[in-house]
């Protein structure tokens, strides 16, 4: 029994990105591809999803022209893939303020978006800081703040304190501070409802970018698999792997659970398809009923 | 209040709706950056402008970016503690020297236009500054989160109309972003 269908939807890809950003300490290593993407939930008359992508009217020029991101697609296009418009969007959950995340609420009029409130209230803070002490406040456009607003007087901003279970049915979200940003979190579905589920699916948002971070060789310390966490941490590389343990806890152990959206291989474990755009669509799992939306 | 005093608070917080500093103004447009400036006219003076322009864009997009965070905070927290806050002390600060900088700055021939979003901006942020920081001590908070937030929102519109990612005037540091791939 399933409650949720869970889909990854690419909506655009920077085609060389350097290794070492993915995996901390990967310098010289060349690039990889990397898809951007976001998460829909459906199911339990709900449609959720984990993070919103960003506005290329905003951003689009300076990301295709100094970055190489390729491909944009709005949320309309992207979503049809899965026979869902933006105006069914019910709930946001946003992992983390980051542009590529946060930078899009405007397509999503009919949602409540939920974001920790250290993810706020660090940012304010570190926006106070000094000018040489910049880099702690990359990322985040103001005008993504500037319309969060606008959501929170429309009551459709909920600022999370730490963990938060059943937000939805079976649905929790997960607080890591201090990592890839100062309030970052991740959303665990338990997928079967039960409170000790056997069916569990973690959203990792950026606390993990690829299958690299959760099992890489482990050499170098004598291990044979060891946790490698991501380039970039405004917090620290060591809250990253214990999110990362926590996030592997509630799965069992099982790395495949752990769902990473930079992830150009999850076609090689999830069944995917790429739609005419050229964007691929994964479908991780299924709600019962619920019919393919890949094969 | 009297009759007087009346007349000069409408004339000081009044606009033509087509003004550049009425609240409900038309959405402003992007004007000739710096750069842009710099590709026509070959300047070193533009070029000295536009690099004047950066601490200037810097404090005005601090100054939205917090106000807005707090706003937030205001709204949907319980904390009345946020308007003694040190990162409110830090937006005043910036705000002084925002208004200092540009008063010096030098507009060569070309940059009124771009110079004239900043300062709207400026405008603004100062407006939102007043309205926020005079909600100590009152009871209901809506109408004033409400006001300082059309404002910071008019300011961001301003100071974005205002951007030029080659100038160094950017809203978004993408230098250590999940997008830096530098393929």
């Amino acid at each position: 029994m399933a409650d949720y269908s869970i889909w990854v939807l690419e909506y655009c890809y920077v085609p060389k990105y350097h290794k070492s950003g993915v995996i901390y300490g990967a310098h010289n290593q060349g690039y990889v591809k990397l898809p951007y993407c976001y998460v829909v939930i459906k199911g339990r008359d709900h449609v959720a999803m984990v993070d919103v992508g960003y506005n290329d009217k905003e951003y689009g020029k300076t990301l295709g022209d100094r970055f190489g991101v390729e491909n944009w697609r709005d949320p309309k296009t992207v979503l049809a893939e899965v026979g869902i418009k933006p105006e069914e969007v019910d709930t946001c959950f946003i992992t983390h303020a980051h542009f590529d995340h946060f930078g899009n609420v405007e397509d999503f009029p009919n949602a409540k978006f939920y974001i920790q409130e250290r993810e706020i209230s660090k940012w304010v803070w570190a926006m106070s800081l000094p000018d040489r002490m910049r880099w702690m406040m990359v990322a985040v456009d103001p005008g993504d703040i500037v319309r969060g607003v606008d959501l929170a007087r429309d009551k459709r901003l909920v600022t999370v304190d730490g963990a938060m279970e059943d937000v939805l049915p079976g649905i929790d979200l997960h607080a890591a501070p201090d990592s890839h940003t100062w309030g970052s979190m991740w959303v665990t579905v338990r997928n079967d409802g039960k409170k000790a589920s056997d069916d569990t699916w973690v959203l990792a948002g950026d606390l993990v970018y690829q299958f690299d971070n959760l099992k890489s060789s482990g050499a170098v310390v004598d291990v044979e698999e060891m946790y490698t966490p991501v380039g970039l941490a405004v917090g620290s590389q060591a809250n990253l792997i214990l999110a990362t343990e926590e996030m592997m806890s509630q799965v069992g152990y099982e790395a495949r659970r752990v769902i990473p959206i930079h992830e150009e291989r999850l076609n090689d474990t999830f069944p995917s398809r790429t739609s005419k755009e050229g964007l691929r669509v994964t479908e991780i799992c299924l709600a019962d009923g619920e019919k393919s939306k890949v094969s | 209040m009297t009759n007087q005093a009346h007349l000069f608070e409408r004339l000081a917080h009044t606009h033509k709706p087509d003004c550049v500093l009425s609240l409900e103004g038309p959405r402003p447009q992007a004007v000739p950056a710096p750069d842009a400036l710099a590709a026509t006219l070959g300047s070193d003076a533009i070029a000295t402008y536009a690099s004047a322009c950066r601490p200037i864009y810097e404090d005005l997009r601090r100054i939205i970016g917090q106000v807005s965070g707090l706003l937030i905070l205001a709204q949907l927290t319980t904390r009345r503690d946020i308007l003694d806050l040190p990162e409110l002390q830090n937006c005043d600060t910036r705000l002084k020297q925002a208004q200092e900088r540009l008063s010096l700055l030098a507009t060569p021939n070309g940059t009124l236009q771009h110079r004239a979003q900043l300062e709207a901006a400026l405008s603004f942020c100062t407006a939102a500054m007043k309205t926020f920081s005079e909600m100590r001590g009152r009871e209901a908070l809506g109408p004033a989160i409400d006001l300082t937030g059309k404002q910071i929102k008019r300011a961001y519109v301003h100071l974005q109309a205002a951007s030029s990612e080659k100038a160094g005037l950017a809203m978004v540091d993408f230098s250590q972003a999940c997008c830096c791939g530098h393929g």
